[in-house]
């Protein structure tokens, strides 16, 4: 899917868990997920520190989409 | 470590009012194996039965598959730290009950559990239709939790399997067969021009019902480490899964491994089989980052030549397994690795999820997305309504005339990654 968005001229960020597949599979801009199970959040945690992983996530995803790349890159934080 | 398999052939498994082995026969009193089943106050209802092969028998949903064993020697007792205390097993005297097995069904609890046909085209592509199984079939309290019901279950098959493998403590083995490992020193001394080859297993732990336990530790909390190959034998290592069928292993697996067997069977022939590594396949990256690092630094601790790694279910386990190959391989040690693949119906999508360079030595349990169509059988143990929902079936999946479609992941062990079953393209 993110190759098929890319390739009508639209940017994507690839939001996953396992960066190493977003890799293989060609994904230009990638954001790392918390894990598999639960990509954008932690049940272990409390629910106003589920937010700010959130809006981190969303932040840097947002930062990624607004960044010019040459390579495939993961957008660490 | 040495350990003798003491192998008593069983042929047959009736019910008695006294459990006992006889000239190969396997007498079972029901209702002390029910009775010891409702000793957990999980369980509300049980049924055993008895499905033989070539019977017009299915066994869905089936949770897990165990051999009937018991420890006569050598310390420690089956599946230390879940059943026995948590002593060192893996030296002494084993017997086995050959030829037998126990399933555990009921109640659905995940989504991936399989489906056993004694008969039929479904019976080729699973090795427990071979076995003379003893099903236990059991139902949960009501407002159980998943967690408790898959623990409740697993515990209930494990019980059986001791209390029937104890009947075999004082039996005279049809067969024995013998299985020594040599320290790392010794293996030096002894096989000097052999190649030094070790077995990583990898260990399902994706949690949410895919788990392992070794050593009664829950699998995704280990850091990879070396066991004895005699020690699975034992029961170190058993099944938390409610079986994602075609390729989660079940008990029974961890105690038959194949890859195990062929190694100790060329050890000292053509290879020095000098050990086995575990590693899990966790779902944070870091874990698994983590553990194929410690892997491959276990692999050249161990001055190997090469490697032989498993991997076990699919999806993102496939970039563990990619990882591990990947880091092993750049220490310099030949890898081969064993999968299955999910290659789409027509097997034209690509089959891992993961893929390098350096795997370029790779063994094939079988297309799990192929699908077959398994005909209508006389009796079902357990139940067919979960038949659409388990992993490999689909909505509408049964026909009008009573038979299923299914891919084969639903078949318990179809395309087991440590060789259980016999899929070939020839």
């Amino acid at each position: 899917m993110v190759k098929e968005i890319e390739r009508v001229g639209i940017p994507v960020v690839h939001i996953c868990t396992v960066t190493p597949i977003s890799l293989t599979v060609g994904a230009n801009r990638i954001v790392p997920a918390i894990a598999i199970p639960h990509p954008l959040g932690n049940p272990a945690l409390s629910l106003e520190e589920e937010k700010a992983i959130r809006r981190r996530i969303l932040t840097t995803a947002l930062k990624a989409l607004s960044t010019e790349v040459t390579d495939q890159t993961i957008f660490d934080n | 470590m040495k350990l003798e398999l003491g192998y008593i052939n069983i042929h047959d498994i009736q019910f008695s009012n006294e459990s006992k082995i006889e000239n190969g026969v396997l007498y079972v009193d029901k209702a002390a194996v029910e009775a010891l089943v409702l000793e957990d106050e999980h369980i509300k209802t049980v049924e055993v039965d008895i499905a033989r092969p070539g019977e017009s028998v299915r066994i869905t949903p089936v949770k897990d598959v165990i051999e009937p064993r018991v420890k006569v020697s050598g310390g420690g007792g089956m599946f230390p730290g879940v059943i026995s205390k948590v002593d060192t097993v893996g030296s002494g005297r084993t017997h086995v009950l050959k030829g037998s097995a126990v399933v555990t069904t009921g109640k659905i609890v995940g989504f991936q559990e399989g489906i056993i046909d004694m008969t039929g085209v479904g019976a080729q592509y699973t090795p427990f239709s071979k076995t003379v199984n003893l099903v236990v079939n059991c139902d949960p309290v009501d407002g159980i939790a998943p967690h408790e019901h898959e623990h409740a279950v697993r515990m209930v098959g494990l019980k059986v399997a001791v209390y029937l493998g104890e009947l075999a403590r004082n039996l005279t083995p049809d067969e024995i067969k013998t299985y020594e490992t040599c320290s790392i020193k010794e293996g030096f001394e002894k096989y000097p021009g052999l190649p030094r080859v070790a077995y990583v297993q990898m260990l399902q732990s994706q949690g949410l019902l895919h788990d392992t336990y070794v050593y009664g530790v829950d699998a995704k909390k280990i850091i990879p480490t070396l066991i004895s190959p005699t020690e699975t034998m034992d029961g170190a290592i058993l099944s938390g899964n409610c079986v994602s069928a075609c390729d989660k292993n079940p008990t029974y697996n961890h105690l038959n491994n194949p890859v195990v067997e062929d190694l100790f069977a060329q050890h000292g022939k053509t290879l020095n089989f000098v050990g086995m590594i575990i590693t899990n396949e966790n779902v944070y990256l870091a874990d698994k980052e983590r553990s194929s690092n410690w892997t491959a630094q276990l692999c050249e601790y161990l001055s190997l030549d090469g490697a032989i790694v498993s991997q076990e279910g699919f999806g993102n386990p496939d970039t563990d397994l990619i990882m591990n190959c990947k880091k092993i391989e750049a220490k310099g040690i030949h890898t081969v690795i064993i999968t299955d693949e999910y290659a789409g119906r027509d097997g034209s999508s690509q089959s891992l999820a993961d893929a390098d360079p350096a795997a370029d030595a790779v063994v094939t349990g079988g297309n799990a997305n192929e699908l077959i169509t398994l005909p209508k059988l006389d009796k079902v143990i357990g139940s067919l309504l979960p038949i659409d929902k388990i992993a490999g079936g689909f909505d509408k999946n049964m026909l009008e005339d009573g038979s299923i479609m299914v891919e084969l992941q639903a078949i318990t062990g179809a395309t087991s990654e440590l060789g259980c079953n016999c899929l070939s393209a020839r």
